[in-house]
Formats: structure tokens, C-alpha cells, sequence
């Protein structure tokens, strides 16, 4: 029996095209497109996340990735109790622009739970990320978790790490 | 509401609520099928909007902003997606408006507006894709562009290695010694990668010095010295005419690395900032080099002591400032002593 229910809202922030649909589709349905669809403004998907005694109902805000001519809009991230950051490490361009969204988000919002994804890891090969981008983003003091929408590598653990800092964080406000 | 609104409202794909307290909206307009599966149909057509789509909690607050300053231009949400019964993704975007003092909410079905929207966005997305992808690949090829230039550069220094004894592990620290304070200045990659090469020739024009001067054991007397001093202007000729960044910049070093802060160096006696930055740089951490490890004509001397020396030379021959910022860097010039040293090298 839970004791506790919360609902949380999480967004899904990075650069366009790092993979963000697809590994909410991956999480929420088990589900993976080859296809590359962008995503134009937001979806939202619900998922029951089950740490320790407490139930949560994550709110998960699939938001439109950045590029060189959209950025997101402030309002999509009201009410936010935590975010996942992800990168596609085959460019290194989502990385610098993933950086620039979190601490922006920090600078504007403040802090949240936080894990980053080095997503696209079946692609490992075609990684174009340095020791020193790992080095940096280790550096920020946040999860970071390699994974692959396709093959399904760490997509759990991204929600139940996210998850589990969520409830530390409930408990300790 | 007239019949002929009611058809503008159906071709347009827009059904308009009224907000009345509570956050409960009043339906103004026919409850089209695409909207019933979400909101479902209920006795005084009165609806929890703000409930009934998670998405509308980010725009409440705009809203109701609007609202209470009865702006009567549509304030639009921004789209988002819905599932309905069918499975099928239906983007929806609603408007904050005042009309006859009444607060309205407009949703709109985006329809094929949205799917018009979704292609121009897949083209561009496609585009900056390829744009991106074709960068990283052109980044990739400059970097073993590099490489090539580097290894041909060590390979080039090794030649007068070989003559005055010099280690090629002394040869590739200078360059990351170099890169190194170019990184905490703040130059661009290019540049760092450039220093990080050309601060390795710095001596090269050591192989236009004859043996009896460059392999002398023993300090030189006056003619000898004169002579040695021609290493910095052979270098500098050897390097010359050249349109590679690299050379043009190994060719600044090699020809000013001797030169002395208080103007005292050689070979054109060059004073304070007239000596090119990358010289004064490769100055710097040629000493510190030179110092820490032994040589065929003196020990190894302790780094505390190297840099205590060299604190004594800042101002004379070391421009200040960059001595200090020389030695904030000197965890990282210790990490790259540890990584290149003469048994790794």
C-alpha cells in the first residue's frame, strides 16, 4: 500500500532532433520510430512511477527541441519539479546547446532534480563527444545516463533516477 | 449564437468558451465531435478547462493576465498535442480574449495548419541537420589536418633535437604548456590548436648553429654566444613566407622568444607588449620546462624552486601578468609534466 501520491511535472528539454519523443515514447508505450518526426509545440504524457512507499504520477512535457531559430517558450516550464536534459552524443552541437538550457533554466527557474542523457548510445561509434564535454557535464554534479530510445539501454533508469530525486526532493521541502 | 457564426466557428474548427468563476467555462458555441471525446458532454454545458487539458496549466496564468486587462487581441497558448479515440495525435491551440467584457477562451482545432506547420519544420529541422552533420565532418577532417601538421611540426623540431640534445618530450610539453595559458586567455579553439603546434619550434633555428657552439659543454664566451643568438633569426627565415597559419605564427616565436620583457632580449630588443603574446607565452613555459628537468649541463631543479626563480625574472624577463595568470595554471602545467614525462614521452 503507498502511503504517499504526488504528481509531478518533468520536461523533456535539448536540442531538436537528440531524441526526446522518441525516448518518452520508448518509456511510456515501449514503442521506437526510425522515423525522425519533429515535435511542434508540446505533448504530454502521463506515466505511475513507484519509488519506495511513494506513488508518482509523472506529467512528462515532451517540449520542442531548440534551433538556431526557436527556443522554448518560458511558459512550458511552469510548474516544473524536475528535468531531463538530453544530448545526442553523435552531435556535439546538442551538447553546447543543452548546457545553454540548463543553465538557463538554473539562472531563470533555479534548481531541480536534473539528469542528463547521452542519448543515442547504440550509436557509439559515431559519437563525436570528447572526454573533456563528458568531464564538463560530470562536472555539473547531476545523473548522467547514457541510453538508446532504440535498443531501450538506460531508459529506465532515466526516469527512475529523475524519480527518485523527485521524491528525496518532496521529502526534504 | 447565429447560424452563420455557428458555420464560421465549424469551418474554422474553433469553439469558444466564456470563463465564469471557478474555474468552470461556459460552452458559447456547438460542442464539435473533435472536442466531445476530451471534455465529454455535461447538463449546463459548463467545463473545467484548466482541468480537462494539462497543457492549458502553463497558459492559465497569461490568461488570466489578459483577461484582467480586457485585452481584446487573441493571446494564443502555442500548440499542443492531444491523443484521441482514434489513436491519432490532434493539435489543439487555444486564445485568451475580452469581448463584451466577457474573459474568452477560443481552441482551436490546428487541423491541417498544424500539419503544414509540421513539414516546413521537418524541412528546415532536415536542413540544419545535414548543415550540422556537414560541419562536424569538415571539424573532424581540420582536426587531422592538425594532427598531420603537428606530427609533421615534432617531426621538423626533432631534426635540431637530435643536433643540441633536446628531448621530444620537452618539445611536446612546451606546445600544451603553451595551449594551456592560450585556453585560460580565452582564445578560440583555432588558435590554441595553433599555439599548441607552432611553441614547439620555437628553437628550430638551432640547426643553422654549428656543433662547436651548440654542443659545447660549458658556458660560450662572447663570440660563441653571438653566434647561438642567430638560432632565433635562422628560425625565423626558415619559417618565413609561408601562408600557414601554424608557420606564420611558429615563425613569430621562433624569432622573439628570447626577447626580454624590460627590453633587454634579443634579437631585435623588444620591449613589454611590442613582443608578440605567443613569444612572451612560449617564454614562459620554456623556462619552467627547462628548469624542472635535468639537461647534459645541469640537474633537475624542484618546481617550487623553478618558480620561485622564476618569480624573481617576472617584470625583467616575463611579462608580469602573464606570469601570474603562468602560475594560477600551474596544477594544470603539473598534470601535463606528469602525463608527458621523459619515461611516457
Amino acid at each position: 500500500m503507498n502511503e504517499l501520491v504526488l504528481q509531478k511535472k518533468v520536461c523533456l528539454v535539448g536540442a531538436f532532433s537528440v531524441g526526446k519523443t522518441s525516448l518518452i515514447q520508448r518509456y511510456v508505450h515501449s514503442l521506437f520510430s526510425e522515423k525522425y518526426q519533429t515535435t511542434v509545440g508540446v505533448k504530454i504524457d502521463k506515466k505511475i512511477v513507484v519509488v519506495d512507499d511513494t506513488q508518482l504520477n509523472l506529467m512528462l512535457w515532451d517540449v520542442a527541441g531548440e534551433d538556431d531559430f526557436t527556443q522554448i517558450r518560458p511558459a512550458h516550464l511552469r510548474g516544473l519539479a524536475g528535468y531531463i536534459v538530453v544530448i545526442d552524443g553523435t552531435r556535439p552541437n546538442s551538447f553546447d546547446v543543452a548546457l545553454d538550457i540548463h543553465l538557463r533554466i538554473q539562472r531563470d527557474y533555479g534548481i531541480f532534480s536534473t539528469v542528463f542523457v547521452l542519448n543515442k548510445s547504440d550509436l557509439q561509434d559515431q559519437w563525436r563527444l570528447t572526454p573533456e564535454h563528458l568531464h564538463r557535464l560530470i562536472n555539473l554534479g547531476f545523473p548522467v545516463v547514457q541510453a538508446s530510445a532504440l535498443s531501450g539501454e538506460g531508459v529506465e533508469n532515466i526516469f527512475t533516477n529523475l524519480a527518485r530525486q523527485l521524491v528525496t526532493a518532496h521529502i526534504g521541502a | 449564437m447565429s447560424s452563420i457564426l455557428e458555420d464560421i466557428y465549424n469551418s474554422l474548427n474553433i469553439v469558444a468558451f466564456s470563463y465564469e468563476a471557478d474555474q468552470q467555462f461556459q460552452l458559447l458555441s456547438d460542442m464539435p465531435d473533435w472536442l466531445l471525446f476530451f471534455l465529454g458532454h455535461v447538463e449546463n454545458d459548463s467545463y473545467p478547462l484548466f482541468d480537462s487539458f494539462a497543457y492549458l496549466s502553463c497558459f492559465k496564468e497569461d490568461a488570466e493576465l489578459h483577461w484582467q486587462e480586457a485585452k481584446t487581441e487573441p493571446l494564443a497558448s502555442g500548440p499542443w498535442i492531444e491523443i484521441d479515440a482514434l489513436e491519432q495525435s490532434i493539435a489543439f491551440e487555444a486564445s485568451a480574449l475580452c469581448s463584451q467584457g466577457k474573459r474568452i477562451l477560443l481552441i482551436q482545432n490546428l487541423g491541417k495548419r498544424y500539419t503544414q506547420e509540421l513539414e516546413r519544420y521537418q524541412q528546415v529541422r532536415n536542413s540544419l541537420l545535414t548543415k550540422e552533420m556537414l560541419e562536424t565532418e569538415v571539424q573532424r577532417r581540420t582536426l587531422a589536418i592538425r594532427r598531420r601538421e603537428e606530427e609533421l611540426a615534432i617531426k621538423l623540431v626533432s631534426l635540431t633535437s637530435y643536433r643540441d640534445q633536446e628531448t621530444g618530450t620537452h618539445v611536446r610539453r612546451i606546445g600544451l604548456y603553451a595551449a594551456a595559458m592560450a585556453k585560460a586567455l580565452n582564445w578560440s579553439e583555432e588558435q590554441i590548436d595553433i599555439i599548441r603546434i607552432a611553441a614547439p619550434m620555437h628553437d628550430i633555428g638551432k640547426i643553422g648553429i654549428p656543433d662547436r657552439v651548440l654542443r659545447k659543454n660549458g658556458s660560450l664566451n662572447d663570440a660563441e654566444f653571438t653566434v647561438m643568438k642567430q638560432h632565433t633569426e635562422i628560425g625565423a627565415r626558415m619559417l618565413s613566407g609561408s601562408t600557414i597559419p601554424v608557420l606564420q605564427m611558429a615563425q613569430v616565436i621562433a624569432r622573439s622568444h628570447h626577447e626580454r620583457w624590460d627590453g633587454t632580449g634579443y634579437p631585435e630588443g623588444l620591449e613589454g607588449e611590442a613582443i608578440p603574446l605567443p613569444a612572451r607565452i612560449t617564454t614562459i613555459v620554456d623556462v619552467y620546462d627547462a628548469l624542472l628537468h635535468e639537461r647534459i649541463y645541469k640537474e633537475a631543479i624542484p618546481e617550487y624552486e623553478s618558480v620561485s626563480m622564476m618569480r624573481d625574472m617576472a617584470g625583467r624577463y616575463f611579462d608580469p601578468e602573464l606570469f601570474k595568470l603562468f602560475e594560477r595554471l600551474l596544477p594544470v602545467m603539473r598534470q601535463i609534466r606528469q602525463e608527458v614525462s621523459e619515461f611516457t614521452g
